[in-house]
């Protein structure tokens, strides 16, 4: 069966259906809500910045050297820090454990966890999501993409539905990929291939345009003798890390003649780390000697208006917003839009709105299994839970194969279905929805019997429930497995039982884990 | 078929009554040795861990802190071997626990050895090689892994498992593997025996993918957690390895710990796949690789002791998705390259040498003239241990299409 079509979409431009959202698309249409989002103001209204400011996380580490014991629950201080603020976390030296050091992870997660529960700009929550796994960094156990995170959060939030080209620029110079890419050490002679090579792969042309397996010279490569390659190779590679060689941040690294950069973390281009002599990227000659970044931002032009790039693009969001194999013409005709509008400084959105104003976006269901977020927002925003994100929570998230800001490679979380579906990241998703029923974790009491019709019996409580969450009644089968395993007879008068709230939270949560609930 | 093996499956089959079939190791053309499958992510540095430490380009091309050496405060560990005998190759002062190994003759490289596509790419790479495949022609298709033809249609009690947090691209549409990152408080699900009477009930007749997996995971996992030795208060006891092993708690100890668990349950174990990441080392390479390759070599050595009840039916295979770059870069690191170190770990091992052909790393023969050239394909070493310990001889064109086996290494013995 197929979700109204309201539970449908928000369950793809959305965490999932609120009853305001589904109200608002009921009432006035889907692509009325679509252009309200797409208007979101920058920043958090004062609803959010009220949540934000009423989460605890627990800090707790035992006594080192320098420090002691810490056992204690903090408010968020790390999100408005600029990264020169938080850099202290990075040095070696200080007496600081290392939970300290990687407060900013933790804090950057749990708002991201509380703004997809609460946030009333849904799907620019779920671009912003969809960008941080696209520009991926991993914070887990690196101190210094750490200490950069709010700031490339929010470097992130300022582009999410702007220019790409522009949008390439800022994660270019951000300090968090210069060091997780680790061009902030790359230097003219043997410059370091990291980040141009995941530029490429990652970034920009996708794996399907690397052509390295068929040919080693760059003029080899269909369409290079005039200057429209179809593809790229280890020499495009090679010469775009030369381009950024000298991009780098204030990370106190030796100047020689005893002078060091200041040790800020803020970008900064060192002229005399970089390669000045001509180059060759994608076909186009770069003369030597360019002024300071002019090289990198050729590069990045280059790439941003590479067809492939286009296609890419596209294919990612459409499989993010429409389902794990979107339909090729709707990718074809988005990656149309993406091109035409690459000048454009709300180019994103514009591909935004195409694809979530297309015919596919309310067709289909099934094609994607929810990442552990999207159920776990999605559960809280349809029972119309207020949840206050804690440790406990975020622990949770952590453990279910979905480790915010903490994905080592640079591909970001997979997204098709069967990483979803491992034995592991089952088991552990299973315990969101109940963790928030039962709150086991401090979110806030879970009372969805309060959004009941008063005297229900058993069946009509589970079917209430489910509708609420997925806009269909329970299959057969849903219905039999709740009311069994629950012990609890089809007509038994369960609200005017003394424990209906957690009963009814009980029955919310198992049909949160029903294949209906769990599919988008 | 042995008495007692019989007797093992018999218990197997009473204590997971909702698996399936069984096949087991010593049963003649049966499954054959559990197979471990660690994959090295991220491109493990070939010529820092098995080092031509006297190759004069080697020398030349890698700064002193950046290579192995022979002499010094902290020289490799020399490898006797006939593989490139005017060579001087040793193994990273801080694999040592490795060359113990070799030099019990259960431990064999393989020198340049990769994939024969020419791509620099961590995740092309990957993705051919857990296909199974050289190269994207033709290879479309293939949408599964090596392991998952290779399991096909053998059945067994625990086909594979894997210690990340989801199955690899090798084991692809393999519907009964397992991920398992470890087994500390073991596999018991949240919301006790009501939810687990609502889910088993949820999930039991649904024909989409979501059900399916549940299924499976609910059956599987439960079957497992119900074979984790507990104490008087329910709680699963530390797992208490053998011969004193020691598992340290990294990446290596944890999942090689939670492989050896699994093995000793008896249950049939045929495949189990280990992740070891951080091998790419496009930055200070010296210090990051030594930590590294300590923690992998410690951890190999732990499970090698604590396993050598099962030595006669256990091969560990180790590989990577390409070696790196011979010249370091100003980052003191290496960026991606080409021909790389494969190992093989077993009781029918042919150990304690190099195996493969040595191209050498003169300015000529380095493939596209940066990265050691790959002389031995990663199917060949593949290939043969599966013919001659897991009896798949006649699955390969099957596992491997388009492979065509050349002269044998000789690594392993039926």
């Amino acid at each position: 069966m197929i979700p109204p079509v309201d539970k449908l979409v928000l369950g793809r431009l959305a965490f999932g259906a609120s009853a305001e959202d589904s109200a608002f698309i009921q009432a006035k249409g889907l692509n009325h809500w679509v252009e309200e989002q797409l208007r979101a103001p920058a920043g958090d209204e004062p609803a959010m910045l009220a949540r934000l400011a009423a989460i605890r996380l627990r800090i707790r580490y035992g006594a080192g050297e320098g420090w002691p014991a810490v056992d204690e629950l903090r408010p968020l201080t790390t999100l408005d820090k600029d990264v020169a603020q938080l850099w202290p976390l990075t040095d070696r030296k200080a007496p600081l454990a290392g939970p300290e050091r990687q407060l900013p992870r933790r804090e950057v997660a749990a708002a991201a966890i509380q703004r997809a529960i609460h946030s009333p700009w849904q799907l620019r929550e779920v671009l912003v999501d969809f960008w941080h796994n696209h520009f991926n960094v991993s914070a887990v156990g690196d101190h210094a993409v750490a200490a950069a995170l709010p700031d490339y959060d929010r470097t992130i939030r300022a582009h999410a539905l702007g220019n790409f080209r522009e949008f390439l620029e800022a994660v270019a110079g951000s300090p968090a990929m210069l060091v997780y890419l680790s061009n902030r050490s790359s230097r003219a002679g043997s410059a370091n291939e990291n980040y141009g090579r995941e530029l490429f792969e990652l970034h920009t042309l996708g794996r399907a345009a690397y052509l390295n397996d068929l040919y080693n010279r760059w003029r080899e490569v269909p369409g290079a003798l005039k200057g429209r390659p179809e593809g790229y190779i280890d020499e495009d590679v090679y010469e775009a890390a030369r381009a950024f060689t000298g991009w780098t941040i204030e990370d106190g690294a030796g100047l020689g003649g005893g002078q060091t950069l200041p040790v800020t973390g803020r970008f900064t281009y060192v002229e005399i780390w970089h390669d000045n002599y001509q180059k060759r990227v994608l076909a186009t000659d770069f003369d030597p000697f360019q002024p300071p970044l002019a090289d990198g931002r050729k590069v990045l032009d280059l790439v941003a208006a590479h067809p492939a790039t286009a296609h890419f693009l596209c294919v990612k969001l459409c499989r993010r917003l429409v389902s794990d194999t979107p339909p090729p013409a709707l990718v074809a005709e988005a990656a149309q839009v993406w091109a035409e509008n690459r000048r454009k400084p709300d180019q994103i959105r514009r591909v935004v709105a195409f694809i979530a104003k297309s015919p596919a976006m309310r067709d289909g269901f099934g094609g994607k299994v929810k990442r552990p977020l999207e159920l776990l927002a999605g559960y809280a925003r349809g029972a119309g839970a207020e949840v206050t994100v804690t440790s406990g929570l975020l622990g949770a998230l952590d453990a279910s194969g979905q480790r915010l800001f903490g994905w080592a490679p640079p591909t970001g979380h997979p997204d098709d279905q069967a990483y979803w579906l491992s034995s592991h990241v089952l088991r552990h998703r299973w315990a969101l929805a109940l963790g928030l029923s039962d709150n086991w974790w401090g979110t806030g009491p879970f009372d969805i019997a309060a959004r009941l019709p008063d005297a229900l019996d058993a069946t009509e409580a589970v079917g209430r429930v489910h509708a609420m969450l997925t806009g269909l009644p329970p299959a057969g089968g849903t219905l039999a497995a709740i009311l069994a395993g629950m012990r609890l007879a089809p007509d038994a008068p369960v609200s005017r039982r003394g424990d209906y709230v957690r009963l009814a939270g009980r029955m919310a949560a198992y049909c949160a884990m029903s294949p209906a609930f769990n599919l988008r | 078929m042995l008495r007692r093996d019989l007797m093992r499956a018999g218990a197997a089959a009473a204590l997971l009554p909702g698996l399936r079939h069984l096949a087991f190791a010593a049963e003649p053309g049966g499954a054959g040795d559990t197979l471990v499958v660690i994959f090295q992510r991220g491109g493990c540095d070939g010529l820092s861990l098995v080092a031509p430490t006297d190759d004069p380009n080697y020398v030349a091309d890698r700064a002193p802190d950046l290579r192995v050496r022979a002499d010094g405060p902290r020289p490799g560990r020399p490898l006797r071997q006939s593989f490139a005998p005017a060579v001087d190759f040793r193994l990273h002062p801080e694999a040592a626990p490795l060359a113990d190994l070799y030099e019990s003759g259960q431990l064999a490289f393989v020198h340049a050895a990769g994939l024969e596509n020419g791509t620099r790419s961590h995740f092309v790479a990957q993705d051919l090689m857990e296909r199974g495949l050289a190269g994207a022609g033709g290879g479309k298709a293939v949408t599964d892994g090596w392991l998952t033809r290779l399991l096909a249609g053998r059945p067994s009690v625990l086909p594979a498992v894997a210690t990340t947090p989801a199955i690899p691209q090798s084991l692809a549409f393999h519907a009964d593997s397992l991920a398992i990152p470890n087994l500390r408080g073991g596999l018991g699900l949240p919301g006790g025996p009501q939810a687990r009477d609502v889910l088993t009930a949820l999930y039991a007749a649904g024909g989409d993918p979501f059900s399916r997996a549940a299924r499976h995971t609910l059956r599987d996992l439960a079957a497992i957690d119900a074979r984790l030795p507990r104490g008087p208060d329910g709680k699963v006891l530390p797992y208490v390895p053998e011969r004193n092993a020691a598992y340290e708690t990294t990446e290596t100890g944890r999942a090689l710990q939670t492989v050896a668990e699994l093995l000793k349950m008896d249950i049939g174990l045929s495949v189990a796949c280990v992740d070891i990441g951080g091998w790419d080392h496009h930055e200070q390479m010296g210090g990051r690789f030594a930590t590294l390759a300590g923690q992998f070599a410690r951890g190999l050595a732990a499970f090698w002791n604590d396993t050598a009840r099962y030595h006669d039916r256990l091969t560990v295979v180790v590989m990577t998705e390409f070696g790196r770059r011979l010249r370091t870069n100003k980052s003191n690191g290496t960026d991606h390259g080409h021909g790389g170190v494969m190992m093989a770990l077993g009781g029918k091992v042919n150990g304690g040498g190099i195996y493969g052909r040595w191209p050498g790393l003169a300015s000529g023969r380095l493939d596209n003239g940066v990265d050691l050239a790959v002389t031995t394909d990663y199917r060949a070493v593949l290939a043969e241990i599966l013919a001659a310990r897991l009896n798949a001889a006649a699955l390969l064109p099957r596992i491997f299409p388009g492979y065509v086996p050349g002269r044998p290494l000789g690594l392993v013995r039926a």
